[in-house]
């Protein structure tokens, strides 16, 4: 693939781009161009928007706890429109796993002694698979997850 | 020999010293002493004389008048307060650092000073171990012991006794911990100190995310400056979705290279449209120029945004409701209502609607 202004092929950056543009010639070969109906834009949107997240949890790997937790979350959600059936057994295994990481790190209701529950907990709702986390690594993971959202909104693609 | 010297120690140093001494002893030490106090005879034979002997009498005062107690060495006291604490780890080392110190000093007194002679000696020991006893004393009853606090205390007994073996001891074994300062007038048992490592850590980390989210250096403190995160995050992962949807609209309409589709490009795009409305440019804004159809699909997509549980389908319908321009015009400036918590000028976002309605 020829992209002439990406200096680093292996940065966060490029393999976000070069993800998301697969995912999204995907996208267009699928649907005919000619129709523009709400409704259709709307589908459309749904899936671009599924195909960007993919693409930087993709590109993050499990490297972050954000990242697996979105994977985690689009797998499930595949699984159960793929099939009813194997979702409903995905879904049983996929809770297990979740409570069990759940219980291994602390109850949702965190007392860090700090002091800022609320926010900490407001904070949580937005990082992704922030429930599970204490102050520190929402702190770390909160960093990292502005700047992959920065990357793409500052991509190539004309995003930004 | 060394039953001979046990003889003579037992002859100097009779027994009812050690009885009376002993309840003194006990009642200062008060609660949870490491070092437990043993029978006196016990202490009689082997090592166990030395650590009864060189029992360390805290206050100066309390035994001042009883010269038979004169008979510590200087550094016993701190080797008892250190292992008076119980949370220190530097316990076991220092005790034994303590105890080879002692035994050199015991055979040095033992070997110089027969019998009764010895009590010239240890008075003149006396004067000098006293002051740097009670110096110490206080010094160390102020404050509970932190690792850091025995640290500081080990270098200056260095600076003190300047033996070589209480250095070496000091520098060698260090407990492999994180080492916290404890600070002036701040307690310094290990949970407070944990709590204090935390609290830095976060403050730090707090740092950090004030460089990466843009304007909120005249913010202090945490509460605001997460408050100034949480609204960031918010508003870029809306501008993802903005982003998104403007692609998908722009996908539907016309052809377009893909990979070349830079922002000023964007109104001959719009220019194609059916229903084309040109709207001012915009500073932030020029990703949302768009035609009324696209419009519609925005009021679906802010629906969505507004209301996360909607399914697809309640989002479409709901779309569908609101087709006509006037009320398209009205629910698009009421749903912009929550939109004031975004970095961007809320009058400006109402205008660009207006108009472009028009």
């Amino acid at each position: 693939m020829n992209n002439p202004h990406h200096l680093n092929p292996t940065s966060l950056k490029s393999r976000f781009t070069t993800r998301f543009l697969r995912a999204l010639t995907k996208i267009r070969a699928q649907k005919p161009i000619s129709s523009s109906s709400p409704t259709e834009i709307f589908r459309r949107y749904r899936r671009i928007k599924v195909a960007a997240d993919k693409s930087m949890a993709y590109s993050v790997r499990s490297r972050r706890i954000w990242s697996r937790a979105m994977l985690w979350k689009l797998r499930s959600r595949s699984y159960r429109r793929q099939d009813p059936c194997s979702g409903r057994r995905s879904g049983k295994t996929n809770q297990a796993i979740m409570k069990k990481s759940s219980n291994e790190n602390t109850t949702t209701r965190r007392e860090d002694g700090v002091g800022f529950v609320e926010e900490a907990d407001e904070l949580r709702q937005l990082v992704p698979g922030g429930e599970t986390m204490n102050l520190c690594n929402l702190l770390d993971e909160t960093a990292h997850y502005i700047k992959c959202l920065t990357t793409q909104l500052f991509s190539p693609i004309g995003k930004g | 020999m060394d039953v001979t010297l046990l003889d003579r120690q037992q002859a100097t140093y009779p027994l009812e010293l050690c009885a009376s001494s002993v309840p003194l002893f006990q009642s200062y030490l008060g609660s949870g002493p490491i070092v437990e106090l043993k029978r006196p005879e016990a202490y009689l034979s082997g090592d166990g004389f030395h650590e009864f002997v060189y029992f360390p009498v805290g206050g100066g005062t309390e035994f001042g008048d009883s010269e038979k107690l004169n008979l510590v060495p200087p550094d016993a006291a701190p080797g008892y307060c250190i292992s008076r604490t119980s949370s220190c780890q530097m316990t076991a080392f220092h005790a034994a650092a303590m105890k080879e110190e002692r035994e050199d000093m015991i055979l040095e007194k033992m070997e110089s000073t027969p019998g009764s002679g010895s009590r010239e000696s240890f008075t003149k020991r006396k004067a000098e171990v006293v002051a740097d006893r009670k110096s110490k004393d206080k010094r160390i009853k102020g404050e509970l012991e932190g690792e850091s606090e025995v640290k500081t205390k080990c270098s200056t007994q260095v600076s003190r006794n300047s033996s070589k073996e209480n250095s070496k001891a000091c520098e060698v074994r260090k407990p492999d911990y994180i080492h916290v300062r404890a600070r002036r007038g701040q307690a310094t048992d290990s949970h407070s100190l944990a709590e204090r490592a935390r609290r830095e850590k976060i403050s730090k980390k707090m740092k950090c995310l004030q460089d990466l989210v843009p304007g909120c250096n005249t913010i202090t403190g945490k509460a605001g400056m997460l408050d100034e995160i949480i609204n960031y995050v918010q508003s870029l992962q809306r501008q993802v979705e903005f982003l998104s949807m403007k692609i998908a609209a722009l996908n539907s309409s016309a052809e377009f290279n893909v990979e070349n589709l830079p922002i000023k490009e964007l109104p001959s795009y719009v220019a194609n449209f059916p229903a084309a409305a040109k709207l001012p440019a915009m500073p932030n804004l020029t990703c949302f120029q768009l035609n009324s159809m696209q419009k519609e699909a925005v009021n679906c997509m802010l629906n969505e945004t507004m209301h996360p549980p909607l399914t697809a389908t309640e989002g479409i319908a709901s779309a569908s409701v609101s087709i006509p321009e006037q009320a398209l015009s009205s629910s698009t400036i009421t749903q912009l209502q929550p939109f004031s918590t975004w970095n961007m000028d809320p009058q400006g976002l109402y205008n660009l609607y207006n108009m472009g309605f028009h």
